[in-house]
């Protein structure tokens, strides 16, 4: 299945003229479900969602030991989850990660599971990127 | 191939502080809650999927800017 996505300008950011490349995902954990829109972020070595997030998807995530990460911008805490998504008619399970201290809309799929599930094309000249996912047996 | 329009500037325009939840086809806000618990209540009768996103923010820090001002080049 493909998918073309227009980038999105995003709240504070309309006079810089960044667009973001978003796309629709839902979680689900056990019987919780959570839909949202992430960052499709190919800097990001692995995905990360709020404790907002997780806390909307039942994870109990305090009960994971924290590891520490680093980003551009500081250091931080997250707790490795397993979990599943649906992306439209495309269902996975990835490893996210719980980060503490973060924006509760924050949500990125990174390197480590969006980009190993599906090829995604960035085409910044038309603001828009494609995504085709691969089909497992 | 599939395309998908997401407009989120447009979407959360004039929207207070809080959780919106946003319909399938991305084109409007069908809750609003002061908190995501409020607006996931208020998501219940509703049979399609809701996509639920934070209104009232600032995502200036969810993407990386580099700012090299008027003067300063490359």
């Amino acid at each position: 299945m493909g998918l073309t996505i227009h980038y999105s300008p995003l709240p504070g950011l309309e006079k810089t003229g960044v667009l973001a490349p978003m796309i629709p995902v839902t979680f689900k954990n056990a019987r919780r479900e959570f839909s949202t829109i992430a960052l499709v972020d190919s800097g990001a070595e692995a995905g990360i969602i709020s404790t907002v997030i997780a806390d909307k998807l039942n994870i109990k995530w305090r009960k994971i030991p924290a590891k520490s990460g680093f980003s551009i911008g500081s250091n931080f805490r997250f707790h490795p989850v397993d979990i599943n998504a649906q992306i439209y008619d495309h269902k996975f399970s990835l490893k996210l990660n719980v980060v503490e201290g973060i924006f509760a809309f924050k949500c990125i799929l990174g390197r480590k599971d969006l980009f190993k599930r599906a090829k995604i094309c960035f085409e910044g000249y038309k603001n828009r990127f494609e995504i085709i996912f691969r089909e497992f047996n | 191939m599939k395309q998908v329009k997401i407009n989120i500037v447009k979407l959360l325009k004039g929207q207070k502080p809080g959780w919106v939840g946003i319909s399938p086809d991305f084109k409007k806000i069908l809750v609003w809650g002061k908190t995501l618990d409020e607006a996931t209540q208020k998501a219940e009768k509703f049979k399609e999927k809701i996509y639920y996103f934070p209104a009232g923010e600032s995502y200036s820090n969810f993407v990386g800017i580099i700012d090299y001002g008027i003067n300063n080049t490359l």
